[in-house]
Formats: structure tokens, sequence, C-alpha cells
């Protein structure tokens, strides 16, 4: 009896011995990334959902073995919107020996581009300031610049006023670094020779009400608002500019305010925040595809939040498509070094990246182009889609396009 | 004093200068001595990642910045609100360098101490200016004027071109003998270069408490036309109170620009300077041993309730707002529960602790 039960016991012993050794055979390789970004505090309302698109697109590549055997890990951590807490969260990323970094905010980017540069990652961040490119190598803007956006809409402004004169126009900027991304460029835009008056530039605080500022807008003649902030003080403002009939109801309307914003302020996120102030004819520009238009794109981002059970504020946010792009950048890097025979290290990934131009670019379905890199040029999507609201939703304006001034101002 | 200087159950003094001693016994200097080798050695034992590393370092740093803070308010009796500002002006001393000669300038890289001390002084003449609202305003009207230096140091920077409106402005890494100093040995490095810098400012500040100078800020404290009566110079001790926080905020400003290698605005905002009137007050206002624990306590808590925040966050999406709302609740949670049952702060749990031990085996 004793005989037969040590017997069994060896033979599920090697059993087990076989399974383990069987498993590790089959597993590939783990990737690890990590994301530092805002869930918490003052741009959370944008951090959250891109959080998410990270988060269930990196489920998504696991779930249907987009990297065969291979395994890809993404940590994510909250910031808070503090430079502080992203440098120790980055530090702790290399301790888990990242490959891949994706940064959040434009403040901490520029604070961190020396740690880049020394430990030679490849960085996404979710901030598209031009100024992250700048002293430092491994920094790649997934689309085009916060300069692009608002040079490009203020270009639209100047193309299509139709009243006489230089159409007047204010930007209304967020207090930090990434608000102040583009105004220079904006300024230099217009020394070159672009037909706008920028009749003043405001740097907004948390005010609850605007009506001042608008009223001072409205008594300087302003008849265009360029946002570059997040989408509750767009809301704000919207909303103060609704109650005091300042809103034009139609593109350009004489005595009126036609509002603009670049990525970040404006979206679905901002129609449910501003509500019926948001509604009609607010202007948007991104690099990212619009989740009202119909296409590939948009049900491939629908049944991903359905997948990994997000509501459908969620689904239909830029942000997320947002957090999806860059996690759809870093795993096509990784495949296409796997695909080479590289062994995946960050200075692996670096290659693919600037090697990731003309015919190797990337074609994601969540941008209006292709994704391009190259040593010169790390600005990854370089063409804007202009989209207005209507009933709530956002619809395409004419083709993709690339700012002119951007390039003559380089 | 007792007959052993090993031993001693009560205070029994004989001269003043037996009880100005930095230590009383000689099991203090030992305990002393011992803590010290610990702190020296465990780096060289175990192993911590960067970021444990990173939080160690600024809570060093914090020390030195509520030496300070706690010279100024616990022993002066002078309440400040605008310390983050005086840590702020020695960080900009060696951005204003930064600017002018570049961050890897030579004078940064390798005159390293020679920049810390300059930044040090640059605090110390700042902050005797600021203190000399101090000769006319006391109480609160005194933490306005403090304010005031807050809200005018925040505005200057974020509107100022030359300090690029607060973004991070970039310093080089130093120079030690062994050569530069890379980023694998950089918190390392700077772990003990802080915590010399901690030991010796300690000592330099139960020096100034055992001498004329320290008591006269405890005098002005207590009562200040008292002091003037007894020939003390209550205006000048407050000027020079200020400066003294000024060069110790002004020494913690250049070392944060070197750890974190670089300067940038956000990290000297007025919550900062709340939060080292929160970390003297926890460790305890008026002692020493306070300013090395409540650095410590409320970065750890602070740790802690980031994680606690990132939990809620991301599993309770829908009450992101309570998750956002938890480090300043619990931040003045602390501060109130303190305020109220512990006003000694957690100084006061180790003269509690040293006390039975002194006695021991004997409750009393």
């Amino acid at each position: 009896m004793k005989h037969k039960q040590f017997t069994i016991m060896l033979v599920a012993l090697s059993f087990l011995l076989l399974l383990g050794f069987s498993s590790q055979v089959m597993a590939g390789e783990t990737y690890k990334m990590g994301l530092s970004i805002d869930m918490t505090g003052a741009t959370s309302d944008v951090g959250t959902p891109y959080s998410k698109g990270v988060e269930d697109y990196v489920k998504y590549v696991n779930d249907e073995k987009l990297l065969g055997d291979d395994k890809l890990v993404c940590f994510i951590r909250d910031d808070g919107y503090k430079t502080e807490v992203t440098k120790r969260n980055f530090e702790d990323f290399l301790d888990e020996d990242i490959v891949f970094y994706l940064n959040y905010s434009t403040g901490s980017t520029m604070a961190l581009r020396q740690d880049f540069q020394e430990e030679q990652i490849p960085v996404l961040p979710a901030s598209f300031h031009a100024g992250n490119l700048e002293g430092n190598d491994y920094i790649f803007l997934p689309i085009a610049s916060y300069s692009s956006q608002a040079v490009g809409l203020a270009e639209y402004v100047a193309a299509n006023h139709k009243g006489s004169g230089k159409p007047k126009v204010a930007l209304f900027l967020h207090p930090s670094a990434f608000g102040r991304a583009p105004r220079d460029d904006v300024k230099k835009s217009i020394d070159a020779g672009l037909a706008i008056d920028l009749v003043e530039i405001v740097e907004h605080g948390k005010d609850l009400d605007n009506t001042a500022m608008l009223k001072r807008f409205q008594s300087k003649g302003v008849q265009y608002v360029i946002s570059q902030t997040v989408q509750p003080p767009v809301a704000t403002m919207l909303k103060g500019a609704q109650s005091l009939g300042m809103i034009a109801k139609t593109y350009g309307e004489a005595g009126k305010i036609t509002f603009l914003g670049c990525h970040y302020g404006g979206g679905p996120a901002l129609v449910a925040l501003a509500g019926s102030a948001a509604n009609e004819n607010y202007y948007w520009t991104t690099s990212y595809k619009m989740m009202t238009a119909k296409g590939p794109g948009r049900d491939a981002q629908f049944a991903l939040a359905e997948r990994y059970g997000r509501d459908e504020n969620v689904a239909k946010d830029a942000n997320y498509t947002n957090g999806i792009m860059v996690v759809q950048v870093a795993v096509e890097t990784i495949r296409r070094a796997k695909a080479k025979g590289k062994k995946i290290t960050r200075a692996a990934l670096y290659e693919e990246m600037v090697a990731m131009n003309g015919f190797n670019a990337f074609n994601s379905l969540t941008t209006v182009g292709p994704v391009s890199f190259s040593k010169a040029d790390r600005e990854g999507v370089d063409t804007l889609q202009l989209y207005v609201s209507k009933g709530g939703l956002f619809y395409e304006i004419g083709a993709p396009f690339a700012s002119e001034y951007v390039q003559k101002i380089k | 004093m007792s007959e052993s200087r090993w031993l001693a159950t009560g205070n029994f003094f004989t001269s003043y200068k037996t009880e100005q001693r930095i230590f009383l016994t000689h099991i203090d200097r030992l305990v002393f001595i011992c803590f010290l080798a610990v702190l020296f050695a465990w780096p060289l034992i175990i192993e911590v990642g960067n970021k444990y590393m990173l939080v160690i370092d600024s809570i060093l740093i914090a020390i030195i910045a509520v030496y300070g803070l706690n010279l100024l308010t616990g022993f002066a009796g002078l309440i400040s609100i605008g310390h983050a500002a005086f840590v702020g002006v020695g960080a900009y001393t060696l951005a204003t360098f930064a600017r002018t000669l570049g961050g890897d300038h030579i004078l940064l890289t390798h005159y390293w101490p020679l920049m810390i001390i300059v930044a040090g002084l640059v605090g110390a003449v700042i902050g005797g200016i600021v203190g000399l609202p101090s000769l006319r305003l006391k109480h609160l009207y005194l933490v306005i004027a403090t304010l005031s230096f807050q809200m005018i140091f925040q505005w200057f920077i974020n509107f100022s071109k030359f300090y690029d409106q607060g973004q991070t402005i970039a310093i080089g890494r130093v120079f030690w003998f062994t050569g530069k100093v890379g980023r694998r040995d950089h918190y390392f490095f700077w772990y003990y270069v802080i915590l010399v810098i901690v030991v010796i400012l300690g000592f330099a500040v139960r020096n100034l408490l055992r001498s004329k100078h320290g008591r006269c800020l405890v005098a002005v404290r207590d009562n200040d036309r008292a002091a003037d009566a007894m020939g003390m110079h209550p205006g000048f001790t407050k000027v020079y109170a200020f400066a003294l926080a000024g060069f110790f905020a002004g020494v913690a400003g250049a070392l944060h620009a070197y750890l974190w290698r670089g300067v940038g605005f956000e990290s000297f905002l007025l919550h900062h300077s709340i939060s080292y009137l929160a970390m003297a007050i926890v460790g305890g206002l008026g002692t020493l041993v306070g300013a090395l624990v409540g650095p410590a306590a409320i970065l750890i808590l602070e740790l802690q309730v980031e994680s606690l925040a990132e939990f809620v966050g991301h599993y309770f999406t829908a009450v992101g707002d309570v998750a956002t709302a938890f480090r300043p609740l619990s931040f003045g949670l602390v501060i109130v529960l303190f305020l109220m049952f512990e006003p000694r702060g957690i100084a006061n749990w180790w003269r509690m602790v040293r006390s039975y031990f002194k006695l021991w085996p004997f409750r009393y």
C-alpha cells in the first residue's frame, strides 16, 4: 500500500515538474513599460481616460497575443500632476527595468528630459509641446505639437475671416508650461506674416465666472478665442459666454465670438462638461480621429472599451484614443524589433522609433495621418483635422492639414 | 548631576556649564554615535531602489529646512508661512548661476560646496530683509507678511522670463574626487552629503541654543519687553532669527536643486510652506528632535496617502474627487489631531521614552 502511494505521488510530482518546465519553455519574454500620469490632480479629467486607454490596449495586446508568447506589462502610477512625484515614479520604473516610458505633463517632461537622455530610453509623452524635443534625442511627440495646433487654428481664422481687416484673436491659456507652449510660436507666426491681430493673451486661474474677461474681450472687439488648456476652464468660459449671448451661431458671426480649441481644450468631454454651450459651433483640432465619425477606428475603439467594461463617456473620449495610440506605437516598435531578431532593449526600440518613416511609417487607425519619426523629426502625426460641434457631436471640416507657418518659423 | 557620567536618574546640576552639556550622560553620547553609525552604514549594507533613496534624501533636505523654521517659529516664536519661498531663494540662487553661466559651469559642478554656502547666505540676506516687518508686526499680522513674501516669490518666478516662467532650469552633474558623480551613484552620493550637512547643522543649532544668542531667541519669544528690559535687543533678535531661517532654507534649496538636478517653480509653492510648518508642528516646535522626526513623519504620510489616493482613484473612478481630496484632508487632520492631543509633537514621545529608560526600573 505504501509503495503504491509513493508511486502515485512520484507520478504526480513528475507531472507537476513537467508542467512547470513546459510552461517555462512556452512562456515568452516580458517587456516592461511605465506610465506616470495625473489621475487625481488638476488635469485628472484628461489623465483618467488616457490611463484607461493605455491599460485596455495593453490588456488587449496580451489577450490577443499581438506579441506572440511575449507579454507586455505597463506600470501605471498616478502623479497628481506633480513633477516631484513623476520623477519618483520614473525612478521606480527604472528600478523595474522598463524599456519604454510614457510620460504625461509638459512640466515633468521638460524637467526629466536630461534623465531620459542619460537613460537613453524612448519616451512618448501626453504633452505635445514642441519644446520637449529640444536638448534631448529620446522624446517623441505622438501627434502634431501644440504650436502646430494653435498656429493651425490661427491660420484657419485668418483664411476664413469674413469681416474687413485682420481678425481679432485672443489666446486663452492654461497657467503652466503646457498652456504657454504655443504662445511664442503664435507671436512668431504673426511676425512672419500671419494675418491676425492678437488682442489679448489670458492665463486663466480657477475662476468659476469669466464674465469680466468676456466683457473685456467684447469691448476690445475680439472675434475669435483660441484655447490651449484642459476642458473644465473652457467649459466655464463657454457657459459664461452663452449666458451673455456671445457665442457665434455661425463661424465668424459679426459681433459675437467664435471659440476654437487645441487638442486638450475640446472633444466630447468638453460637450459633457459645457452642455449646450459647446453643442454647436465649437471648433476643435487634433490629430486623432473623432469618435463620432464612422469608420474602422471608431468601431475598434468602441469594441475595446466595451470589452474591458468602460462606459460610453470613456469609450468616446479623445484621450482614451490618445492612450491607445501611444501603446500602439510602443507595441509596433517592439514588434518590428522582434521581426528583425533584435533583443528588446531601449536601444533597439529607439532604433525602430527613428526608422519609423517613409514606407515604414506606422498607420494607426486612431490618427488622421501616419505616425512617422526620424532622428531629425520626432513629431509623430504631422497632420491635423479640424472638427466642429453640431448637435453635441464633432464633425470633420475639410481634409487633414499641416500648419504652414510652423514650418516657416522653425 | 549624578557622580556617574554613565547613568543619571535625575537632574542634579552643580553648575550652569554642566546643564548646558550637549550630552548629559555617556550613554546619550554612545546612543547618538551608534545611531549616526547606523545612518552612515546602512546604505552600504542594504540595497534600496532609487525611488526610496530619493525619498530619504528629500526627508534629509526637509530636515535642514525645518531646522530653520523651528528656530524661527519654535524658538523665536515668529510664525512664517513663507518658508518654501526661502527654500526657493536658495534653489533659484543656483538657477541664477545656471541661467547666467550655464548649468554645467565649473562653479556649479566642481565648487558645489561653495555654491551651497552661497545659496545659504543669499537666503540669509533675503530672510533678514523679509524679517524687517517683524520689527513692527506680531502674530497674525506677521503671518500675513510672510504669506505676502510667498506670493511675491511665486508671482516673480512665474512671470520672470529670466527664470523661464518657472519651468525647470537644469543643473549639471557635480564632480567628486573620483570624478563625475553619475546617475548610478547620484542619490547615494547626495545621501552622504546631505547627511553630513544635517549633522553639522544639527550641532550648530544645538550650540546656538546653548549660547546667549540662542537664549535671546527664547527670551524674545516668551516676552520681548522683558527681554528688552534685560538688555537684549528684540528687534535685532527677530531679524537675525529670520536671517538664520533663511540661511537654513537657502542651504536646503541648493541641495534640492542638486538632488533633483534642476530648479522648478512648483517645488516652492504655498502648500510646501504649509508642509514645512506641519513638519515642525508634528515633530514638535521648539525642539531639535522635532525637526528631525517631523519631516520624516509628514513625508512618509504623504507617500502612504498618495498610494491610498491612487488605489481609490483606480478602483473607484466615480469618486475621483474623493481621491483628490485625500491629501489635503489627511494632512489637515494630522495637524489638527496633533494640535489637539499632542501639541508638543512626536518629540514629546521621544522625551517620554527617554525618561522611562532614564528612570528604569523605577516608574517615577
